[in-house]
């Protein structure tokens, strides 16, 4: 019976986004996210007072998952980052603080939420259709037929999540192995339609990092006693295997509505037990080396099993059974060590990340560049396309040129200020004015010194500062230029050690954090249910 | 009840719900943020779904809320609108009693007395709202009013056509008002996709917009984390489940439905089965083995690829499924099975109980049939191959977060529900039962501009000829009707006229009385004016004017329409009714027509404003004054919120001076604004707030009860039992 009750009343306010409150949480969690971007981002513990273990971690996933959100207009923020995350594993903080960013730079602005919604919108579109259009100069093409790139990319994905505590032998052994693991779901003999096999994760804390391995195939746990029994079974290479999706304890199915009278001294389950065994000569008849069963296998079977020297295996369990039942394919285990729990689990995640990040680059063959680079860029080329061609923008929006120049510089203050969250250490942000990309320099350098002196490569790995180029802080006005993209050539020369982004991932983290900040600038009133 | 009874008390009530609702109206409107006590987000534009979530507990507003959610349920749309024209008559009526407010006092001296007697008056008063919306409104609307009436149908030689670039107008005006800014257009151009790709002929759009707010919820999928403009649409039917077993096939897969379980069981209900020995239960599952084999491999034979099932089958079935290359989809809900059945029309194959042979009687092919992965869920998607008017596509609506995925879902559903009732003729209550002469003295209707300059015009008259002559009219209106039909595209709706016969030329005509900017340029290089000259009409006609006395005529009077403009762009096209040959003969209940929209921008309001200032200027009756006079200016509530922010020429005084200047001069109303809305919908809206005000009025005391409310159980069904 449902219960009847009385509700109470909502709380209705309006106007959410200009409270105090609202702003100073904002701030709080922006404080948060953007203190973890990056390889030098700083390492967050999270720790429940009321038990369970200590997280140690600077992932958005991780991050969000065990944070504690109430305002209304937060959730919403981290509700859609976690989306973004669960979707694409990869650049959660990115949104989070770009989407932090928006907001609060756009708000400063006195201007209608009509115009700033509908400016952010055509700016998003102008963003998009760069990264997508074949003269994007931050997009660099996977060449599937080395893993230069892609070893870059896995290793990009590892070093920025410095809870892994890996030291750079680690990076390389461990990225190595991803892309081996990722290499090996791959079918050998595809058809039109290519579905990518599974790479289990084997967790063995306690060990050295430099332990960790791929093995094609699947591992399941056994005790030791057993495997001391099965070993000197081995009579071939190639072992014969029976996989039971079904029961095998001998329990009576499904009788139907009515009823079953059994008369006296009839025993169903010696009936069945007779049926269990008819199957059980079967197979070693057949010459069955491994027996395999999702559910329970019944004592007696095992042990006639066991008798004629067939292994048998129960309570595999359902997760098991898909890769098993296609064994024979593409499955491999992905044995990982590190040293503790905690640095464990991170480095889980972020070997998920990456064969995640693997498997979206297969669809979309093409990275962008990292390290900073690609935002700055698109803050250059927004800047100059609004500067140069106002009027195919403002077209048919009723809105004015200084509407758009106000949200072009909201805009791309958040790009470049999302940047200037990678460095942590009190360094300095600089672009150059040529391909807009990003460069920093270290805290406390000689003012005096020549720039390309102090500077030594971009962020993302592709330039280096003896390249006749002129510099410019990030945070003071500049002229707007229209940013060189980089030649194929340049970018395959020097791809041994690029910094780069998943493309889908970021491409859609983008259009994400826009679109949330949008919605949150639009919210007028919020109703609270106290129930 | 306060002194000042049921008008103050529900006028602040309105008033704080209207300060929350007016900032969500219209395309400026901005979005509302709703927690629930389970901690998720919703994100709304919806009237509706906000009135819901403020929990009101003041007695009157629950009253308000659940009108507003009894209108939303049959039309789908205009709960903020509701409130706000609510909140305006409310207004509107506490200023006109205020001033008599003196008066009654000092009539009734006792406190106690005076109570009842105000009471008394809003009970009138109540009354005469409801009087006056049958009585006049509707006539208002019928007569005045539709002469300025859009179609979302263009009609041609082959019946009413849905037109492509008003159904958009319209979709866009709708999500508007329903979703976020910056998702309205991307939002109202995939529901026209949709809507279209839908259909599988034009004259099919009234069953597609049933079908699919009927099984809305099974016909799109909801994906968080993507951003919206990932949205789109699949061919085919996806259903929320996955394989059971999967084997891939190609070409036309034929596919068979069950309800029960396929592999026998030891018993049904209501028998015993006894076991004697362990043999004989081995045997019997042999036996129950063997037939499930055998029937899998009949299905197999007789090419089924794929077992569609509302119960979970056993291990049995989906091994030998496996074995046979059977796909299998299991425990599929009762909507799912109806929605399946409804677009391929298929019933279950029921198996049978001792024979040997398995037939499928009714077999049905799909397309194709494989697995769907969205945000790493799994579907099953079907390309089935449809028997009606609904070819079936699924939404699968992206965004960031559920809350604006819900948005969406909750935005197409009301568009559905409102296209629903845009497709069927609304109902007026007010009937007419008049007579050639009586027709000639209606003072509100048809000033009679003619146009002799081209026969270019077309006015279709309907009047009921005598009942001696029926037959004979009829015979010669199919004779028109075969005339026209062969010169041109033009329909004229009317019965056998022999006079507006012989003055139109079978010409490609528009007839028009109104027209938006554009249709209004193409016309007037036709130079064509519409004409509805009635009463010219009905007294040049020799058999009304013989039997005027004894004859009623009947008061549908739909004007043909004609849209195709040789070369000029879109237009927006004329309604055209289909005719009514009543069966009664002296009344005639007039309707709005299918399809009728009118332009957005308070374009309803203004003009049903007008009209009725029209009204209470020559009405005699003063109630009927007072009541006609609070509605209209009530109405202005609209489209002063439509309009608040806009400064200068296009502020509302500016526009509603202009639409007046207009309406008084007869010249056609154009409109700032592109978009449409439904005119049944907006007219429904009216009458239902007018039915929440009575409601309000005549209550005189509210009871307040401390008690947990106690379940309601239905005596009256028990009683038949």
């Amino acid at each position: 019976m449902s219960r009847l009750e009385a509700k109470k009343p909502s709380l209705c306010k309006s106007e959410p986004l200009t409270s105090e409150r609202v702003r100073a949480t904002l701030l709080v969690l922006k404080g948060i996210v953007a203190s973890c971007y990056g390889p030098s981002g700083r390492l967050k513990q999270l720790h429940n007072g009321l038990g369970g273990s200590v997280c140690t971690t600077s992932q958005s996933s991780a991050l969000l998952a065990n944070l504690s959100v109430t305002h209304p207009i937060l959730k919403i923020l981290t509700t859609s980052v976690q989306n973004h995350v669960s979707c694409f594993s990869d650049c959660g903080l990115f949104t989070a603080i770009l989407c932090c960013n928006l907001i609060e730079n756009v708000q400063r602005l006195d201007l209608t939420p009509t115009t700033l919604i509908k400016l952010n919108k055509h700016l998003l579109n102008l963003c998009t259709s760069y990264l997508q259009s074949e003269v994007c100069g931050c997009r660099i093409p996977v060449d599937f037929s080395s893993t230069q790139i892609l070893l870059c990319l896995v290793r990009s994905v590892l070093t920025s999540k410095p809870a892994c505590m890996l030291t750079r032998k680690e990076v390389d052994h461990i990225s190595t192995l991803i892309l081996r693991a990722f290499l090996l779901t791959i079918p050998e003999n595809a058809g039109d339609h290519i579905s990518l096999g599974s790479s289990i994760i084997v967790p063995l804390k306690g060990q050295r990092v430099v332990d960790s391995t791929v093995l094609p195939g699947i591992l399941i746990e056994l005790s030791e006693i057993r495997l001391m029994k099965i070993l000197p079974v081995k009579k071939s290479d190639s072992l014969k295997v029976a996989l039971f999706r079904v029961s095998l304890s001998g329990d009576l199915s499904d009788t139907g509505e009515g009823s079953v009278v059994v008369s006296y001294g009839v025993s169903l389950e010696n009936a069945v037990l007779d049926q269990l065994l008819n199957l059980g000569r079967q197979l070693v008849s057949d010459h069955v080396d491994l027996v395999l069963c999702q559910k329970v296998i019944h004592p007696s079977l095992k042990q006639f099993l066991g008798v004629h020297r067939v292994l048998a295996i129960d309570r595999v369990g359902a997760a098991l059974m898909e890769p098993l039942s296609k064994v024979t394919a593409t499955v491999c285990s992905l044995l990982l060590c590190n040293r503790n729990g905690t640095a464990w689990d991170e480095l889980k995640l972020t070997c998920q990340t990456a064969l995640h990040v693997l498997q979206l680059t297969i669809k979309e063959p093409c990275v962008l560049l990292g390290g900073g680079c690609t935002e700055t860029h698109l803050a250059a080329y927004i800047r100059h396309k609004t500067f140069s061609d106002p009027e195919s923008i403002l077209k048919g929006s009723g809105c004015t040129s200084t509407e758009l120049q106000l949200i072009t510089e909201a805009f791309c203050t958040a790009l470049e200020s999302l940047t200037g969250s990678l460095e942590h250490d009190g360094g300095e942000i600089l672009t150059d004015m040529k391909y807009g990309h990003f460069w920093s320099v270290q805290a406390d350098s000689p003012s005096d010194v020549n720039w390309p002196d102090l500077l030594t490569r971009c962020g993302c790995g592709l330039h280096n500062s003896r390249e006749e180029l002129s510099w410019s802080f990030l945070r003071t006005a500049r002229h707007p230029f229209a940013p060189r993209p980089c030649l194929p050539h340049e970018a395959v020369g020097s791809a041994n050690n690029l910094t780069l982004d998943c493309f889908t991932a970021k491409l859609s983290g983008l259009q994400v954090a826009v679109e949330t900040a949008n919605l949150i600038l639009d919210l007028s009133y919020v109703i609270e249910d106290k129930n | 009840m306060a002194a000042g009874g049921p008008v103050q008390a529900a006028l602040q009530v309105a008033q704080a719900l209207e300060t929350i609702l007016s900032g969500c109206v219209g395309p400026e409107g901005r979005q509302v943020l709703c927690t629930k006590p389970t901690g998720e987000v919703l994100l709304s534009r919806d009237g509706g779904r906000l009135l819901a979530a403020l929990h009101l507990e003041h007695p009157l507003a629950r009253v308000m809320v659940a009108c507003v959610s009894s209108h939303l349920r049959k039309t789908g749309d205009g709960a903020k609108t509701f409130i706000i024209f609510l909140c305006h008559l409310l207004r509107g009526l506490h200023a006109a009693t205020d001033k008599e407010k003196d008066s009654l006092i000092s009539k009734h001296s006792h406190t106690q007395g005076r109570h009842w007697k105000t009471c008394c008056r809003w009970k009138f008063i109540s009354q005469a709202l409801l009087r006056f919306q049958t009585q006049v409104l509707d006539r208002v609307v019928d007569q005045c009013l539709s002469r300025h009436f859009l179609s979302i149908f263009s009609s041609s030689t082959k019946g009413r056509r849905l037109c492509r670039s008003s159904f958009q107008l319209l979709l866009e005006a709708y999500f508007g008002g329903r979703v976020g800014r910056n998702n309205h257009s991307f939002i109202s151009q995939l529901m026209c996709d949709y809507f279209f790709q839908c259909m599988a002929c034009e004259s099919g759009c009234e069953e597609v917009s049933e079908l699919v707010d009927d099984c809305f919820v099974e016909l799109n999928i909801g994906v968080t984390g993507l951003p919206v403009s990932d949205s789109r649409i699949l061919a085919g039917l996806v259903l929320h489940r996955d394989f059971s077993v999967y084997c891939p096939a190609d070409g036309d897969i034929r596919i068979a439905f069950v309800t029960e379980t396929i592999q026998p069981l030891f018993s049904s209900s209501g028998s015993e089965f006894i076991l004697n020995s362990e043999a004989q239960f081995q045997t019997s599952q042999f036996w129950i083995m063997e037939r499930t084999k055998a029937i899998m491999k009949s299905l197999q034979s007789q090419n089924v690829k794929l077992l569609l099932s509302s119960v979970k089958q056993p291990d049995l079935v989906i091994y030998y499924a496996g074995l046979n290359g059977i796909s299998v989809v299991e425990c599929l809900s009762s909507e799912e099975m109806s929605l399946i059945q409804r677009i391929i029309g298929l019933s279950p194959f029921v198996l049978p109980q001792a024979s040997s042979q398995y037939e499928i009687s009714s077999a049905a092919l799909v397309k194709f049939c494989k697995p769907l992965i969205l945000r790493s869920k799994r579907y099953v998607h079907l390309g089935l191959i449809s028997t009606c008017s609904f070819i079936p596509h699924c939404m699968v609506l992206c965004a960031p977060v559920q809350g604006l995925v819900e948005q969406h879902e909750g935005a197409l559903h009301g568009a559905f529900k409102m296209l629903r009732q845009l497709f069927k003729d609304l109902d007026l209550s007010y009937t007419t039962q008049t007579s050639g002469q009586n027709y000639t003295s209606s003072p509100l209707i048809y000033k009679n501009r003619e146009s002799n300059q081209l026969p270019e015009i077309v006015s279709g008259s309907i009047q009921r000829p005598p009942q001696g002559t029926v037959e004979k009219n009829e015979g010669e209106l199919a004779k028109t009707h075969t005339y026209l039909k062969v010169h041109s595209n033009l329909v004229v709706p009317s019965v056998g006229s022999e006079t507006c016969i012989s003055c139109s030329t079978p010409k490609v005509i528009p007839a028009d009385t109104h027209q938006t900017d554009e249709t209004r340029r193409c016309l007037s290089a036709n130079k064509t004016r519409i004409i509805d000259d009635r009463d010219s009409f009905i007294e040049s006609d020799p058999t009304t004017e013989s039997t005027a006395e004894n004859t009623r005529v009947e008061a549908s009077y739909e004007n043909l329409s004609i849209t195709k403009m040789a070369g000029k762009g879109s237009m927006l096209p004329v309604r055209c009714k289909p005719l009514e040959m009543g069966a009664s003969q002296s009344y005639s209940f007039s309707s709005i027509p299918a399809g009728c929209v009118l332009p957005v921008g308070g374009n309803f309001e203004i003009l049903l404003h007008y009209y009725l200032l029209n009204y209470v200027k020559k009405c005699q009756q003063s109630e009927a004054a007072m009541v006609g006079m609070i509605i209209a200016n009530a109405l202005l509530g609209i489209p002063r919120i439509l309009y608040k922010s806009r400064k200068g020429n296009r502020s509302f005084p500016q526009v509603y001076v202009r639409a007046l200047h207009v309406l008084q001069t007869n010249q056609p109303m154009g409109s700032s604004q592109t978009g449409l809305e439904s005119v049944s919908g907006k007219y429904q809206l009216l009458t239902s707030v007018l039915h929440c005000l009575a409601k309000i009025l005549t209550i005189d005391l509210v009871i307040s009860i401390k008690r947990q409310p106690q379940e309601i159980y239905d005596q009256e069904s028990e009683e038949e039992l």
